[in-house]
């Protein structure tokens, strides 16, 4: 008896994840959910400057606010991962339970990977219904938000906005003061959502609950699709690329990928359940969806615009400096990546002076690098490109009288590059844009122009 | 009636006050009976509205915009000076019109360009006419366009003929006779001339500087006058060193070397036309013109070689070009030089070797911006192999006669030695030294050099026909007057305890309370612990308990020393953090309930088993990879303490496979640390660290409170401690935030009482004698700290007498104190050195089985 009081509610003895309800009022969503009987766990997210919801969009909001308590659920249900899920909340038709059941089972995949659980045959949606029929359109502004993340990749999408004359506003969730300063530099309009999450979780982490990545990108997703009905904006524009819809690696038999929910798969099918369940005119797409790490590379180097403000590095710099270091750590795979992906493209001293540091002459950066490329190792857990395009841009730098001598360049066009197919590194078939997308028509020249 | 040339920035032009400041100036050089030329440059950022007009190419709109912000900045100014806003520039205001509807402006023609440059100077010199006016202060407007006349160089190109141009400017009695004869104040502009065919040309960057040094040298100006907004020239730039010294004099040749070399503060080009019409230079702070600046004048016949100043300049780039033989090869140099000259680079420093040439490039926009260096790069890799080393920096001693110093330089050149220097280049005139080192380590290896050339006598900081005041201390004003201290008021008390026995320490109880009320007072730590290394008393330990500290603990004895004086503490409040101690220790603190602090892989690694289900604390060492650089590695390597970063993760895995919580991160960067931002900055990292980890409750970021020793340091500023790391904090709030002071709550609130046993004089050496050595304060010897050293006998006598304080121990190190002004002290006198409540009795030996000092508390 004495056990049972103490984990009562404790996520991973609990028996069950409930949805329990959702709230809007004042600019402020609440999800509330909880694991059995236990502690009421709530989350807000905070919309600014939120204008009266029109009545015409009642219908489209409330089930996108539905759509956000499940997806953001998943921040919550890893922490026990139990095997029955409750939604309260409303009733789910299949699709939307199917969706769920794909975003909660791919999603969780690195998560269960470091903690050594299988969620195969473990979750499942309940659903009633077949399916709702259509959402219809609302008329809703002809206008995208753009979600920036301080990284090279939503700029890219900035700015093909911008020349494609579209309206544009910059959004981004949470504080960050990297986000702000790229915000600034883009010229556009910016809004900024805030999102606190319940602090009953941290004290399930401190005692023990499973912890670990989640697919934030998912989150955001949901976040963006209640904002654009509630400002009115007609499309979602996200920035990811072709290779984030490639497995990093296979686990029992499970391809595992890190950015799961900035793949294609996430895109088609969160894209498809919004048109059908939110509004028939709120576009969800990613922009740079058939370009390569490279291509989107290449397309970044075109303005020096962002170039002392961004960084794509992984350790989330919240207090900015005005050194390369305070925003490059230099360390991890995606300072690395980014160096390697940057380098064909832009004069060596600018990049140089992006990172304050040349990577590539560093010989004790050999392990990272050699993860990029896949020798001697598999592809590590991060938002980093193909090995095929990491590859191909050491090829390229090989060629260049300035980088040829470069500790690691000298490296691979010695010891690695006579192990590779020549063929397998141009560089000029892995910056054509390929692959399915779900850009606007009147988009796509712009994402595919190869020069401006 | 002599001349001054007084020439005025951007900023000194921009505000009413700083008109009434310029009227002030001119009006004192009137009153002294001296004929005064005002030089001006644009108001601040005019400059950079007209460069979007000059190089808006076919944005009509940009240039607009432009347009509409330079007539908005004027009128506002207008306002201010209250002035009419009416007719004062409406001539130059439609003059920007017409130019930017000019059929030029699409071509960005140069002498268009030129033209549209010249209106920020000629605005601010015409506003500023009639504000001098208006202040009773009758200074003619003069177009410097009438008077400074530009000839091409050989070589020089279309486009600095006209944007950069060079005016022979020579003494010229006959212009200075006709100026005489129009007035006695004239206001001009700086920046603008004209060429032989009278088109408007400009005179680069810094061109008003140099308008200053051309007009100074045509009148044989008694002085130019630079006003600025700072108070001169420093032997380091301040901002990276605040000890960094004024310079007071310089001789051209020097001031042209610093201020090539990296110094913002004066154009190298102003200085060439003055030392050939033997004119001084004043670098003057417009804020406070009442201190004496820099004087720059010629070389003085009794100079004495020493380093001036140290300077760095920053994107660099180097070309290393490699092939065997090439001096037998004829022609070689000459056929890489024309490439460079082909890509239109210009090279700085050259090093060679047999088979190597490196040369270095400065930073340019054409580098950043083009494919120059790839091209460059391409066509050098056709003679031999090259190499592109960056980002690099230069970092350059000035000072004349350096070849004759370098046997004082020998720190600072071991300093280089644990560095990878790519290039070392020595001027022929004999004036600089310089090093090529990669550029993120130069923040903190300036600091470093100027503290190692100041205490190598190399840059002789006591010389005060050399060197003025520090910049701290003339940013803290006489706030550094003599600090009021406990001793000071205990005087009687002290000098009847060293009655009874010394050497012997005291310790004020007081003065530990109020450290650490002041500490706990800045807010945003959640749990402060006290480093009781730094003096494990036991009634110093009651006292912080008492405060609210916790403890930490770097040995088993020390936890056994705490929970023996206060038992009734709660284990989890001592923080073991020990380095390379045996397993036993581990084990023993985990079995109190002490919480634990790992700084190796190796207790993780192979005794897992000891940690299972526990908490950890895990410490890293933030010097890896955050520089990347091989001092940087040198440095992490080289300290005994943390986990490298890139075994962070290597540490979670063998923490999962033990079953060990990871629940706090620490880092520690150093002790004796002055600057706020260094916490801010180790809290920081650590934060974003602490994110990526599922358990992280707290972030220890150590302690090295620095205590300001020397008269002229400033102390900490707590209240900008408190402020950096709120602003942390409030980015980070998931994380609780520990600090772990020891040496600053205690340092002050001890001091070490000795009696003189002997005096001796050797050549013009005094020594005093005294009955405390370095077996009771080892600090001197083993960090070359500085501690006050009185004679409490006789404190108010005043200090006529330079002396070295020593011990009794047989080493030539035991020395308390090098050259310090006492008054002559006699056998039996007491003697106070100040500041030993930290480090001093709990590092004292029986060296010569001599019994160090005893402790007591006041």
């Amino acid at each position: 008896m004495e056990t049972h009081t103490l984990n009562k509610g404790s996520p991973r003895a609990a028996r069950a994840f409930r949805f329990i309800r959702r709230s809007y009022a004042d600019g402020i969503a609440s999800l509330v959910y909880a694991f059995d009987d236990g502690a009421e766990l709530v989350e807000r997210i905070a919309f600014p400057d939120a204008p009266v919801l029109a009545p015409e969009r009642a219908q489209a909001f409330d089930a996108a606010l539905d759509l956000l308590h499940l997806v953001a659920g998943v921040s919550y249900y890893k922490a026990g991962v139990p095997g029955d899920l409750r939604v309260e909340s409303t009733t789910l038709d299949e699709a939307t339970a199917t969706f769920l059941d794909a975003l909660y089972l791919h999603g969780l995949g690195e998560f269960a990977y470091h903690n050594k659980l299988d969620l195969r045959g473990r979750i499942r949606f309940p659903f009633s219904r077949t399916s709702s029929g259509a959402a219809p359109a609302i008329g809703l502004p002809h206008r995208a938000l753009v979600p920036i993340g301080g990284g090279k990749d939503s700029l890219v999408s900035v700015e093909i906005l911008k020349r494609a004359g579209e309206d544009a506003t910059a959004v981004w969730v949470g504080n960050s003061p990297l986000i702000e300063a790229c915000a600034a530099r883009t010229g556009l309009p910016s809004l900024n959502i805030r999102r606190e999450l319940s602090p009953v979780l941290f004290e399930y982490n401190k005692a023990g609950a499973y912890n670990g990545h989640i697919p934030v990108t998912a989150i955001n997703s949901a976040i963006l699709v209640v904002a654009a009905i509630l400002y009115g904006f007609d499309a979602i524009a996200f920035s990811n690329e072709r290779s984030a819809s490639s497995a990093t690696l296979e686990y029992d038999g499970q391809p595992v990928n890190h950015q799961w929910s900035k793949g294609w798969d996430f895109e088609r099918t969160f894209g498809e359940l919004v048109h059908a369940s939110v509004a028939a005119d709120l576009d969800y797409y990613s922009l740079l969806r058939p370009l390569s790490e490279l291509a989107v590379a290449e397309r970044f180097a075109r303005t020096s615009r962002y170039d002392d403000a961004f960084s794509s590095c992984n350790r989330n710099f919240r207090i900015l400096g005005p050194k390369p270091a305070d925003r490059w750590c230099g360390q991890c795979p995606k300072c690395h990546f980014v160096f390697l992906a940057l380098a064909p493209f832009m004069p060596k001293p600018r990049l140089l002076a992006i990172f304050g540091r040349n990577l590539l002459d560093d010989a004790t950066l050999a392990p990272g690098f050699d993860a990029l490329i896949e020798y001697h190792d598999h592809k590590p857990f991060e938002c980093v490109g193909e090995g095929a395009e990491s590859r191909a841009a050491f090829a390229a730098l090989a060629q260049r009288a300035e980088w040829s001598e470069d500790a690691l360049v000298a490296r691979f066009a010695d010891e690695i590059a006579p192990q590779l197919e020549a063929r397998d590194l141009a560089l000029d078939a892995l910056l054509a844009p390929s692959g399915e997308h779900r850009i606007p028509e009147r988009l796509v020249p712009f994402v595919f122009d190869a020069h401006c | 009636m002599p001349w001054i040339v007084a020439k005025f920035g951007g900023t000194s032009v921009s505000t009413r006050p700083r008109w009434e400041n310029i009227a002030r100036i001119a009006a004192a050089h009137r009153a002294r009976g001296r004929r005064v030329l005002i030089v001006v440059s644009a108001l601040s950022g005019v400059t950079d509205l007209l460069k979007h007009i000059a190089e808006s190419g076919a944005d009509e709109a940009a240039a607009r915009a432009a347009q509409v912000e330079i007539v908005a900045r004027h009128n506002a100014l207008l306002t201010d000076l209250e002035l009419p806003l009416r007719n004062a520039l409406e001539g130059w205001l439609a003059r920007l019109d017409q130019l930017i509807g000019d059929t030029r402006r699409a071509t960005r023609a140069l002498d268009w360009q030129a033209e549209v440059f010249s209106l920020g100077e000629l605005m601010s010199s015409t506003l500023g006419a009639r504000f001098l006016a208006a202040q009773g202060l009758d200074a003619h407007w003069l177009d410097a366009r009438e008077h400074l006349v530009a000839q091409p160089l050989a070589n020089q190109g279309a486009w600095s003929q006209t944007l950069s141009a060079t005016v022979p400017a020579a003494p010229d009695a006959a212009f200075e006779g006709a100026l005489a004869a129009r007035g006695e104040c004239f206001i001009t502009q700086g920046f603008i001339a004209r060429d032989a065919d009278g088109k408007t040309v400009l005179l680069g960057r810094g061109g008003s500087d140099t308008s200053a040094g051309y007009f100074g040298a045509m009148l044989r100006a008694e002085c130019v006058e630079i006003w600025t907004d700072v108070p001169g020239m420093f032997s380091a730039n301040p901002r990276l060193v605040p000890e960094a010294r004024l310079l007071a004099r310089l001789d051209y040749e020097e001031a042209q070397e610093i201020a090539t070399t990296g110094a913002k503060v004066l154009h190298p080009r102003s200085l060439g036309p003055l030392r050939r019409a033997g004119v001084p230079l004043h670098i003057k702070d417009t804020n406070r013109p009442q201190l004496a600046g820099t004087e720059i004048r010629a070389v003085a016949s009794d100079a004495a070689p020493c380093v001036k100043a140290i300077s760095a300049r920053k994107g660099v780039t180097l070309i290393s070009m490699e092939t065997v033989g090439m001096w037998q090869q004829v022609g070689f140099l000459a056929d890489v030089f024309e490439a460079f000259k082909r890509h239109g680079l210009s090279v700085d420093l050259i090093g060679s070797a047999e088979t190597n040439v490196t040369v270095s490039l400065d930073p340019s926009e054409n580098l950043v911006n083009s494919d120059v260096l790839s091209a460059l790069a391409s066509d050098l890799a056709k003679v031999c192999r090259v190499k592109v080393i960056a980002p690099c920096a230069a970092i350059t001693l000035v000072g004349r006669g350096m070849r004759s110093l370098l046997h004082k330089l020998s720190t600072v050149l071991a300093e280089f030695g644990a560095l990878d220097v790519h290039l070392i280049s020595q001027s022929s005139n004999n004036l600089n030294l310089t090093f090529v080192v990669d550029e993120a380590l130069v923040d903190d290896l300036i600091p470093r050099l100027h503290a190692l050339l100041i205490r190598a006598d190399a840059l002789r900081a006591e010389d005060g026909a050399v060197f003025g005041p520090s910049w701290r201390e003339l940013g803290a004003g006489a706030a550094a007057s003599t600090r009021e201290t406990w001793w000071r008021r205990e005087r009687a008390a002290l000098l009847a305890l060293a009655r009874e026995t010394t050497p012997r320490y005291v310790y004020s109880l007081d003065a530990v309370r109020a450290q650490a009320r002041a500490l706990r007072a800045i807010g945003s730590v959640d749990r402060w612990h006290y480093a009781l290394k730094a003096n494990p008393h036991p009634a110093i330990l009651r006292a912080l308990q008492e405060e609210g500290f916790d403890f930490e603990c770097v040995s088993l004895a020390e936890i056994e020393a705490v929970r023996a004086t206060l038992p009734q503490l709660a284990p989890e409040r001592i923080l073991f953090t020990p380095n390379f101690a045996p397993r036993e220790e581990y084990a023993a603190a985990l079995a109190i309930g002490a919480r634990v602090t790992l700084d190796a892989l190796h207790p993780i690694e192979h005794w897992g088993e000891l940690f299972s289900d526990r908490e950890i604390h895990l410490r890293v060492d933030l010097g890896v990879g955050r520089g990347h650089h091989d001092k940087v590695k040198t440095g992490g390597a080289a300290s005994k303490f943390g986990v490298a970063l890139d075994e962070v993760e290597t540490f979670r895995m063998l923490a999962r496979k033990a079953n060990a919580r990871i629940v706090g991160l620490h880092a520690h960067l150093g002790s004796g640390i002055l600057d706020a931002n260094h916490w801010r900055s180790v809290y920081a990292q650590l934060a974003s660290l602490a994110e990526r980890f599922t358990r992280i409750e707290s972030i220890d970021i150590g302690g090295g409170l620095g205590v300001p020793s020397r008269p002229d340091e400033a102390a900490l500023d707590l209240a900008a401690l408190g402020a950096a790391l709120a602003e942390v904090k409030s980015a980070y709030p998931q994380f609780k935030l520990w600090m772990e002071p020891g040496r600053f709550l205690v340092a002050d609130a001890g001091v070490l009482l000795a009696r003189v046993t002997q005096t001796k004089r050797k050549g013009h050496v005094h020594y005093v004698g005294i009955d405390a050595g370095m077996n009771s304060l080892i600090r001197p010897a083993l960090y070359e700290a500085w501690h006050e050293i009185v004679n409490l006998t006789r404190l108010d006598e005043p200090a006529a007498q330079m002396v070295q304080i020593v011990g009794p121990i047989c080493e030539s190190g035991d020395v308390l104190g090098a050259n310090r002004r006492l008054p002559e002290c006699r056998e039996g006198d007491v003697i106070l050195i100040a500041q030993t409540g930290a480090y001093g009795a709990a590092m004292a030996s029986r060296y010569n089985l001599r019994e160090p000092a005893t402790e007591m508390v006041l």
